[in-house]
């Protein structure tokens, strides 16, 4: 009897092998979640509690309760930066309608495709602070390219201060933003175009089906993960276009184009109002939380699910 | 192994442990972080040998930061708890460390050490002052004055800059005729601010408790800019532009007037082949007011080495290496004495430049838009989008005033 009892208490080969992996995996685990921890879950839960004080480098923290939550239902800017971060992440769907015009030309028979290719992806490897600085001399309205080949061809009298209005501006930095990002949707969308079976199109057009509808019934529902891919990363990237805005426009004119990201590093860095900043950065982190949550839902509920064999 | 030696062993260790700190405290260290001046490197470098030669012993670790940068970090630093010795700050961003007690009151130095203040212009002096308290030394000086395009006012009938706010509109639309523009203006840091002081606006109370500017005065000046800009006599790049942009306008040689303070006339020269004696006039604003953007030196509260720190930035800003310093870079340091032997090089080198540094020193009592209020960058960001909503017509004067007041008597009901 003892010696049965003892077999039953005496864990299993198979337990002891999964116990020496859980191990094992927890170990490679250990120094990135030690980094998530130190750069992305403390600074988040300080931000937090930051929120709900009153603190300055120069000061100490004082507890303000929600104070820095009511500042910000009164605070213009912050309403006008939300509403420009709004349309900032909606451009974001024009981008990837624009690259999947250009993925479904360049992934056709065309002569020189690939360096269509390449002159269409060039824009995405470079650092964000050069293209703002390129399209900043494009837009310029004294040596900008763009008001000289509008002026040259007669279609404008005065030069377009497009940087400097408070109608042009927004959309102006949002063309530099989809420019830049055009490349990186397209090789998404081109691999995603690469990995629909040629028979299945070869079949619809044995049925009948003409062009769209090939394109509706078989492109787009098999490109779905792809396109999934783009919007989110689309949107992330809208997040966090900090270096964009600030070097081309600096939020201005007024606040025509003032992101939320923007006005949070002048509250904390320019205004040295971290606690109102912060509150400002919770606000935002929901924001993209709540987006990231409807993206995945309405993506199936699956995205970044790990498929097991 | 012997007692005695395991004991001269542990000794001999313990010495040797122990020797990192005996030279460490035998070494003092000094930092010292600039802003944007990485340019002159071999002049500080000099200035530290000689500093040293002074104080053996003392090490120097100098850093730069670009001007974006530095006041990100020197946050940081403060944060942190490790802000540098020295610091240099510009504008009024001093007042907020000054007030937060983040910065050395220089008072009983300079009032142990009379003859240190009277080595510097009064009026800058002055300007770096608290509650009655001196936290800076000066480093570099400047403030606002009219540059004008001498060849535009000509062609326009015009004999001379304007002495009036009303004669500066009226020259202006005269010279604004197709690209041609009639005057820019600087925007950062108050700089357009004289156009307001001009005509008699103030932004606060006298007791700087609450907005002042919501006034008929203020509305018709507003609608007046604003009228002038959708004209073309008022450059448009005056309200959006920072620094290179309206500088770079004015040195293609398409506008009338440039208000901007003295540090512009080396980047427009630089940028305008059209730039001599005979072709730009530089004189002060009309009313002769004018907003300082200096550059000083102050010294962080908690440094472990005040006496050492004071002697420090009393020696960067002595008569003699003031003098370099306003050699090399062609500007004005607040340094009476160095500033006159930099103007009298400057005059043989280049008379222009030294006719723009001229009027530096003159009307020095007439500084306007320096409020010392330790919240200045939040009132700058309430108050300047909503003058830009006016002149950029967006809002109409009144609206955009009343819409200012309510954001400035915000800030200043959070911070008071």
């Amino acid at each position: 009897m003892a010696v049965a009892s003892a077999v039953a208490h005496r864990p299993s080969r198979l337990t002891r092998k999964r116990t020496r992996q859980a191990v094992l995996i927890w170990c490679f685990l250990a120094p990135s979640l030690a980094i998530f921890l130190l750069y992305r879950i403390i600074p988040l839960l300080w931000n937090v509690v930051l929120s709900f004080s009153y603190w300055s480098p120069l000061r100490a923290m004082r507890w303000a309760g929600l104070d820095q939550y009511e500042d910000m239902v009164h605070d213009d800017v912050f309403w006008q930066s939300l509403w420009n971060t709004l349309i900032f992440i909606a451009s974001a769907p024009v981008a990837i309608v624009i690259a999947l015009g250009l993925a479904l030309l360049v992934s056709s028979e065309i002569r020189g495709r690939d360096v269509y290719r390449t002159i269409i992806f060039i824009s995405y490897p470079l650092m964000t602070v050069a293209v703002a600085i390129i399209w900043r001399w494009l837009f310029d309205e004294r040596v900008g390219l763009i008001n000289y080949v509008a002026r040259s061809l007669h279609l404008v009298d005065q030069p377009i201060q497009f940087l400097n209005s408070f109608v042009w501006a927004l959309p102006s930095v949002i063309v530099a933003n989809i420019w830049q990002m055009l490349g990186f949707y397209m090789i998404v969308l081109l691999t995603g175009l690469q990995n629909i079976p040629p028979n299945l199109y070869e079949a619809a057009a044995i049925d009948g089906a003409n062009a769209w509808r090939r394109f509706r019934r078989i492109t787009l529902p098999l490109l779905k993960p792809s396109l999934f891919l783009c919007v989110v990363i689309g949107m992330l990237n809208s997040f966090t276009s900090f270096d964009l805005v600030y070097v081309m426009t600096g939020g201005g004119p007024g606040r025509a184009t003032e992101l939320l990201v923007t006005y949070i590093y002048k509250l904390g860095f320019s205004q040295t109002r971290f606690d109102y900043a912060s509150a400002v950065t919770i606000v935002f982190f929901l924001l993209l939380v709540s987006i990231a949550w409807m993206a995945n839902r309405l993506s199936g509920g699956e995205a970044g699910a790990v498929e097991r064999d | 192994m012997k007692r005695r030696t395991v004991l001269q062993a542990g000794l001999a260790g313990a010495a040797t442990l122990a020797m990192p700190h005996v030279s460490r405290a035998q070494t003092r260290k000094l930092s010292y972080l600039t802003w944007n001046i990485a340019d002159q490197e071999q002049l500080f470098k000099e200035e530290f040998a000689d500093f040293r030669k002074a104080n053996p012993g003392v090490e120097i670790e100098w850093l730069d930061k670009k001007g974006t940068e530095l006041p990100a970090f020197y946050q940081t630093q403060l944060a942190a708890g490790t802000p540098p010795d020295v610091v240099d700050l510009q504008g009024a961003i001093w007042v907020e460390y000054a007030a937060n007690g983040a910065l050395l009151d220089l008072t009983p130095y300079l009032k142990k050490e009379p003859e240190v203040a009277k080595l510097y212009n009064a009026d800058y002096l002055a300007s770096w002052q608290y509650q009655g308290k001196n936290y800076m030394l000066p480093f570099y000086i400047a403030k606002t004055l009219l540059y004008y395009n001498k060849t535009l006012f000509k062609e326009a009938g015009l004999s001379g800059p304007p002495q009036s706010f009303d004669e500066l509109l009226g020259d202006a639309q005269k010279m604004a005729k197709g690209e041609k523009t009639g005057f820019l203006t600087l925007n950062f840091d108050w700089l357009y601010w004289p156009l307001f002081k001009m005509n008699g606006v103030e932004l606060l109370t006298p007791d700087m408790k609450k907005a002042a500017f919501n006034t008929p005065e203020a509305a018709a000046v507003l609608e007046r800019l604003a009228k002038a800009t959708d004209g073309g006599a008022i450059n448009k790049i005056s309200w959006t532009g920072r620094w290179v942009e309206p500088n770079g306008a004015f040195a293609g040689n398409t506008v009338g007037m440039l208000h901007a303070h003295s540090s512009s006339y080396f980047f427009v020269k630089g940028q305008g082949s059209w730039i001599n004696e005979s072709t730009l006039g530089v004189t002060q604003a009309p009313g002769y007011w004018a907003t300082p953007t200096n550059h000083g030196f102050g010294i962080s509260k908690n440094t472990k080495n005040p006496d050492l720190a004071w002697a420090f930035i009393k020696h960067v800003t002595s008569t003699q290496w003031a003098t370099r310093f306003s050699q090399s870079r062609k500007l004005l340091t607040g340094n009476v004495a160095a500033d006159r032997a930099g103007l009298e090089s400057l005059r043989k080198d280049d008379p222009l430049g030294a006719q723009v540094l001229q009027t530096q020193l003159e009307h020095t009592d007439k500084f306007t838009g320096n409020w010392p209020l330790p919240f200045d960058a939040q009132l700058k960001d309430a108050f300047y989008p909503e003058i830009q909503n006016a002149v950029l017509g967006r809002k109409t004067a009144k609206v955009a005033l009343t819409d200012a007041e309510r954001a400035v008597n915000r800030v200043l009901s959070r911070n008071i």
